[in-house]
């Protein structure tokens, strides 16, 4: 069944023009689907969308069988507890410590049992490999220390479905694998997941589906062996190619 | 130099100069904190009000930060009388710190809310916090920790800054140096105390306000 169902999304921002132009993707419960595309193509717009920072301009998201209606913040808020979204810089809060970034909303927002959440806390990040980083603070910790937080704090809520946006694309090369290597495992657990990424080898690993998108479009969907060795449009045939040679 | 220091006559107004440091201690401390809370609202007030509610607060703002504080405090002083309001110097001289420290502290006030990243607000939205909770967990720990230094420094320069209360007949540390030197004509010798104690005063206030802030706000600034 479908978990996330997109029909002919459109999205603009206020400031600029149409970024992303009736798009449509349907992904299943504990599918991960990878999505491509050259910059400026509306992939991170999409996760946007999502999770409603972008309220779409035309077309309708759907969840789990239900239409999310985005002018109405308590179904918004609803949603947005099913999804977590770890983003490109990481977005954490400059004047929490690591393991209170992951527990403030479990126990501020959700009013879960302070000594509960800790635990989860403390074991979430003892999973990502921070187990002695609980106190410290984000400008303490290097970038892909930092990304690891923001995963675990996004673990944290228990999300049926996870979206990362360019999660390595601010990391040194060397943070890179830390961090590729635990979303890997969560791949691995079957949580759906909707990744944006430009880690080619990595997406091809893990995806079960890769999209790729320019313009704002959508131009092909498929599996990973079909987008990287067989793409059956010269669009992400041209893509692939530039991408690949490097 | 002809002059003949006699520091013992000074120091035996020792005890006066320092009950005129503690009438600066409270004027300041109550006049500035006051006036924090005053730019609190009025930095909300501007940042979030009605477009005349927002031209009524510049207009208070740039009125006070672009106007002597002692002509301000002439205003209160002379001014309120004549529309039957009769304060006692003292209370003129807080009013007068206050609404100016309200101003200038309303402009600080909003650039620090303005500086709060949109990235940390976007974090608390797509995790479900409500505008008060981003407030509370977002926005004023952030405006706490940035606009920490600045506050405290300009405290420090409100408490010089009231030395002005002397002209009114406030018996603050000026005032009373003042009135020590016109009767003793040890002119150099008092304010030389008066200074000192100055100096011990903002000294004293910057390391507790640096302390407070370490321990408080993460603020990593020197506290010596």
């Amino acid at each position: 069944m479908a978990q996330i169902e997109l029909r002919g999304v459109s999205a603009r921002y206020p400031s600029g023009g149409q970024v992303l132009d009736g798009v449509s993707l349907v992904v299943d419960k504990g599918e991960v689907v990878s999505i491509i595309g050259p910059s400026g193509s509306g992939k991170s717009t999409l996760l946007r969308v999502l999770v409603g920072l972008l309220p779409p301009s035309a077309g309708e998201v759907w969840l789990d069988g239900s239409r999310l209606d985005y002018a109405d913040r308590k179904a918004l808020t609803a949603a947005r507890a099913r999804l977590a979204i770890v983003f490109q810089q990481f977005n954490l809060f400059q004047n929490m410590t690591a393991l209170d970034n992951v527990t403030v909303t479990p126990v501020k927002i959700r009013r879960e049992p302070k000594a509960s959440a800790r635990a989860r806390g403390e074991a979430l990040l003892r999973r990502v490999g921070l187990g002695d980083k609980l106190g410290a603070y984000p400008d303490e910790l290097s970038g892909g220390q930092q990304q690891r937080v923001a995963l675990a704090r996004a673990l944290a809520l228990g999300p049926e479905i996870l979206l990362l946006d360019e999660v390595t694309s601010a990391l040194d090369p060397e943070m890179v694998n830390e961090v590729l290597d635990a979303i890997r495992d969560l791949a691995n657990e079957g949580i759906t997941m909707l990744i944006v990424s430009h880690e080619m080898a990595f997406v091809r690993e893990v995806s079960d589906r890769v999209v790729m998108m320019a313009d704002g479009a959508v131009v092909e969907t498929g599996p990973p062996g079909q987008i990287f060795d067989a793409p059956r449009t010269e669009r992400c045939r041209e893509f692939v190619s530039k991408i690949l040679r490097h | 130099m002809d002059y003949t220091f006699q520091w013992g006559v000074a120091l035996r107004y020792l005890p006066d100069l320092l009950q005129g440091a503690w009438v600066t201690f409270h004027l300041t401390f109550i006049g500035f904190w006051t006036g924090l809370v005053v730019a609190v609202f009025l930095a909300v007030g501007q940042l979030y009000g009605s477009v005349r509610l927002r031209r009524a607060i510049s207009a208070y703002v740039v009125f006070f930060t672009n106007t002597p504080s002692l002509v301000t405090a002439f205003f209160i002083f002379y001014g309120l009388p004549e529309i039957g309001i009769l304060w006692s110097p003292y209370v003129c001289v807080l009013v007068n710190l206050v609404l100016n420290a309200g101003a200038f502290l309303t402009d600080v006030i909003r650039g620090g809310v303005a500086s709060v990243r949109v990235a940390e607000m976007e974090a608390a939205e797509t995790l479900g916090f409500s505008m008060l909770q981003k407030i509370r967990y977002v926005i004023v720990p952030h405006v706490a920790k940035v606009l920490y230094a600045p506050i405290s420094n300009l405290y420090i320069v409100f408490i010089l800054g009231s030395a002005l209360a002397a002209i009114f007949g406030v018996e603050e540390l000026t005032g009373t140096a003042f009135n020590i030197a016109s009767e003793t004509f040890r002119t150099i010798e008092i304010y030389s105390l008066a200074a000192a104690i100055y100096v011990v005063m903002t000294v004293v206030a910057s390391v507790v306000l640096a302390l407070v802030g370490r321990l408080a706000f993460r603020v990593r600034a020197r506290v010596l």
